[in-house]
C-alpha cells in the first residue's frame, strides 16, 4: 500500500500504480537529480546572505550567521551602474528574440506548407549552421565587425546572437505548424482568402503557442549566449550587458562574492518575470475541434 | 443558374492517371453523387471541380463558362470537407462569416446572412460557442453554414458524413436532402456509401479505376446496370455472379442453360451479335434479396456455412463449386434455416442479368418505369 499522501490505489489508473518500493525509488531519483541542479542556486543564495568575511572563515558554515539582505542594497552602491547593465541585458535579449520572431514565423510556415526545389538542402544547411557555436565563428566575425565600423555597438551584440538563434527556431516552429491540418488552408482558399490572409487570420492564431515556445527559447538563449559576443564586440563599459557587468565586482584585491550573487539573482529576475509572464500564453489543444482527428 | 459540365477531363500525378477521361454533365439544382471503391478518382474529380486541383486535361465548364484556371471563389462554388476543416480559434459565428469577411461585406449584412444560415441549420443557440465544444454533428453543420453563407450555385460535398455515426448520419442525410430541396442548388456530393447515393441523389455517377462505369438514377442503376461492376457495387450484399452457357438467343431473350436447367432471360441481344453469342460463356447475375427457399423457376442445392439472423432478415453464405467468392442469399424475416445443412433455393428468370465475356450487360426487357418512382416535373 502506498503512502496516504498519494492517491488512493482504487482511484489511480491501472497504469499508474507503483508498489511501495517503486514510489520511493522514484522519489528519490527526483530528490537526487534536484539536488544536483539546485545546489548552485541554493548555495549561491546562502552566499549573497552572508557577510564577506563570513565566506573565508573556517570551517566553512553552509548556513549564514547573522545573515542579512545587505549585499542586496549595497551592490547598487559598488557598482553604480549595474540598473544599466540590466536593461542591456533586457534590451539586446529582447530585440533579438524580436528579430527572429519577425524572420522566423513566415519562414517556418514557408517549409512548413510549401513545396519548392532545394528546400531540403536549404533546411539541412539551418541544422549545420547551428552545430557551429557562435564562439567557432567569433574572429571571423569580429573582423567583419571591425571593417564594418561595428564594434562596441548594440547591433554587434544584437545581430550575431540572432543569427545564431534563427535555424533551431524555424525547425522548431515549422514541426509545430506541419501540424496544422492542410484543409484548413484549403478551406480558406475556398472561401476566398489569399495566401496572407489565410496566414494572418488563420494559421498564426492556431501556431500562438508554438510562437510564445520560440519566443521563450529565444529570449533564454539570446540571454545567455549575449555574454561571449558582448566580451569580444564590446568594450563601451555604458553598452555592457549582464554577464559582463558582473566582472565590475571582481576588484582588483578581491571578489565581493555576496554581492556578486546578489547581482546574479537580481539580474536573472527580470528575464524570470518575462518568462513567466509568456508561459501564461502557452494553451495547448488550441486546435481541438478543427478537423476530426 | 448552376450548371457544370465535365468534357473528357484527365488528372494525373506524375505518371500515375487517376481520372481518364471523364465527361459529364451535371444539370441546375440536381443532386448528383460520385460513388465508387476508394482510389477510383472520385476525390480527386471533386477537388478539381472545387479549384484545390490543377486539371490536366479537358475541360471543367460552368455555366457556359470555362474556369479551369479561375480561383475556387469564382467559379460560384462552395465547398464541405471531409473533416469539416473548421478555424478553431473562431467561434461559431466567426467561422459562418469567414467567407464574408474576406469579402470584406459590411457588418450588418454579415449578421443578416450568419443569422440567416444558422437558421437553417439550427445553430443560433451555438453561434458564440468554439468549435471544440460541439458535437460531430453540429461541428458538420457549421461547415455547412460556412458554404451556404456565400449563396454559391454549386455546393461540393467531399464524403461529409464518413466521420460521423451511423445514427447521426442517418440525421444528416435527411437534413442534406432537406438544404437541397430548400436552397434549390446544384449539389456535387462525393461518398463511398452506396446508402447514401441511393438515398439522396437525383442521379449516380458511379466511378471505376477513374472511368465513369455508369450514370443514372439510383433505381435505373439497380434495375440496369450497364456492367458486372455497377451490378456488384449497387446493392447490398453485392449481386452473385455465376458462368452460365448460352444456348440459345430470340426476340424475347437469351435462353441459358443454368446447372441444366433451361432459363429464358429476358434481355435485348442485339440482332448482329445472336449467332455468335450462342454456345458462348455468358456471366448470370442474381441478387441476394430475389432468391427465395423452395422451388422456383431456377431451383438449386446449397449449403451454407454461416447464417446470419437480422430479425428483419435472415443472410446466408454458401460456398459454390469452383467458385471463390460464396453465394449469398437474404430472405426477408426470420427464417428457421440452420448452417451445414443442405436447404433448395430458387429464384425467378425475370429477376436476373445476363453480362457478356467482358463484363458489359445487356439490357433487361423491363420497362424501368414501373419501377421507379416517377421523375417530378
Amino acid at each position: 500500500m502506498a503512502l496516504k499522501l498519494f492517491k488512493k490505489d482504487q482511484t489511480r489508473a491501472m497504469i499508474d500504480r507503483y508498489s511501495w518500493a517503486e514510489l520511493v525509488g522514484i522519489y528519490v531519483g527526483i530528490a537526487l537529480f534536484l539536488f544536483f541542479m539546485l545546489a548552485p542556486f541554493i548555495e549561491g543564495f546562502l552566499v549573497s546572505l552572508k557577510p564577506l568575511a563570513q565566506l573565508f572563515s573556517s570551517p566553512y558554515s553552509f548556513l549564514p550567521e547573522n545573515g542579512s539582505f545587505e549585499a542586496y542594497r549595497t551592490m547598487w552602491v559598488s557598482v553604480p551602474s549595474f540598473g544599466r547593465y540590466i536593461f542591456n541585458s533586457l534590451l539586446i535579449s529582447t530585440i533579438a528574440t524580436i528579430i527572429v520572431l519577425i524572420l522566423v514565423v513566415p519562414a517556418a510556415y514557408a517549409f512548413a506548407r510549401f513545396k519548392f526545389k532545394g528546400m531540403a538542402m536549404v533546411l539541412a544547411a539551418f541544422l549545420a549552421v547551428s552545430m557551429f557555436s557562435g564562439a567557432v565563428l567569433l574572429i571571423p566575425l569580429f573582423r567583419l565587425m571591425r571593417t564594418l565600423g561595428l564594434l562596441n555597438t548594440y547591433f554587434a551584440m544584437i545581430v550575431p546572437g540572432a543569427a545564431f538563434l534563427i535555424p533551431s527556431a524555424i525547425w522548431l516552429l515549422r514541426t509545430y505548424m506541419m501540424r496544422i491540418p492542410i484543409e484548413l488552408n484549403e478551406a480558406a482558399y475556398m472561401d476566398g482568402a489569399s495566401q496572407f490572409y489565410t496566414f494572418r487570420r488563420v494559421i498564426l492564431p492556431i501556431a500562438r503557442p508554438g510562437i510564445i515556445v520560440v519566443a521563450i527559447m529565444t529570449f533564454i538563449g539570446a540571454y545567455a549566449q549575449q555574454f561571449i559576443f558582448a566580451l569580444t564586440f564590446n568594450s563601451k563599459t555604458e553598452f555592457m550587458p549582464l554577464p559582463v557587468g558582473l566582472f565590475a565586482y571582481f576588484g582588483k584585491q578581491e571578489v565581493i562574492w555576496n554581492e556578486l550573487m546578489a547581482a546574479s539573482f537580481v539580474g536573472i529576475a527580470p528575464a524570470m518575470v518575462i518568462i513567466f509572464f509568456l508561459q501564461r500564453y502557452l494553451v495547448g489543444g488550441l486546435t481541438a475541434g478543427a478537423i476530426k482527428q | 443558374m448552376g450548371q457544370l459540365s465535365l468534357k473528357n477531363v484527365v488528372k494525373t500525378f506524375g505518371d500515375f492517371e487517376v481520372v481518364k477521361g471523364v465527361s459529364l454533365d451535371v444539370h441546375e439544382g440536381e443532386f448528383m453523387v460520385f460513388v465508387g471503391p476508394s482510389g477510383c478518382g472520385k476525390s480527386t474529380l471533386l477537388r478539381m471541380i472545387a479549384g484545390l486541383e490543377h486539371t490536366t486535361d479537358g475541360d471543367i465548364v460552368i455555366d457556359g463558362k470555362r474556369v479551369n484556371d479561375l480561383a475556387p471563389v469564382k467559379r460560384g462554388i462552395a465547398m464541405v470537407f471531409q473533416s469539416y476543416a473548421l478555424y478553431p480559434h473562431m467561434s461559431v459565428y466567426e467561422n459562418i462569416a469567414f467567407p464574408l469577411r474576406v469579402e470584406r461585406a459590411p457588418e450588418d449584412e454579415i449578421r443578416k446572412k450568419v443569422e440567416a444560415a444558422a437558421a437553417i441549420l439550427h445553430l443560433e443557440s451555438r453561434l458564440k460557442q468554439k468549435p471544440g465544444n460541439l458535437s460531430g454533428g453540429q461541428r458538420q453543420r457549421v461547415a455547412i453554414g460556412r458554404a451556404i453563407v456565400r449563396e454559391p450555385e454549386i455546393f461540393l460535398f467531399d464524403e461529409p458524413l464518413s466521420n460521423l455515426d451511423a445514427a447521426l448520419r442517418a440525421d444528416m442525410r435527411l437534413e442534406l436532402t432537406r438544404l437541397h430541396k430548400q436552397l434549390g442548388a446544384t449539389m456535387v456530393y462525393v461518398t463511398h456509401d452506396q446508402v447514401e447515393a441511393m438515398t439522396m441523389a437525383d442521379r449516380i455517377v458511379v466511378l471505376n479505376g477513374g472511368y465513369i462505369a455508369q450514370v443514372g438514377a439510383p433505381l435505373e442503376l439497380y434495375h440496369k446496370p450497364q456492367n458486372t461492376f455497377v451490378a456488384g457495387f449497387i446493392g447490398n450484399p453485392r449481386m452473385n455472379f455465376m458462368p452460365v452457357k448460352c444456348v440459345a438467343v430470340s426476340d424475347t431473350g437469351a435462353e441459358i442453360d443454368f446447372n441444366g436447367q433451361k432459363l429464358t432471360i429476358a434481355v435485348d441481344v442485339p440482332a448482329d451479335q445472336r449467332t455468335a453469342l450462342i454456345g458462348t460463356k455468358v456471366t448470370l447475375g442474381i441478387r441476394p434479396e430475389h432468391i427465395a427457399i423452395g422451388p422456383g423457376d431456377a431451383v438449386m442445392t446449397i449449403r451454407p456455412t454461416v447464417i446470419e439472423h437480422l430479425g428483419q432478415q435472415t443472410l446466408g453464405y454458401a460456398a459454390l463449386p469452383d467458385r471463390e467468392e460464396n453465394f449469398c442469399f437474404v430472405l426477408t424475416g426470420t427464417q428457421i434455416i440452420k448452417d451445414d445443412q443442405d436447404i433448395q433455393v430458387s429464384f425467378s428468370a425475370a429477376d436476373c442479368h445476363l453480362f457478356d465475356v467482358d463484363g458489359n450487360a445487356f439490357e433487361r426487357s423491363v420497362e424501368l418505369s414501373a419501377m421507379t418512382v416517377p421523375a417530378q416535373t
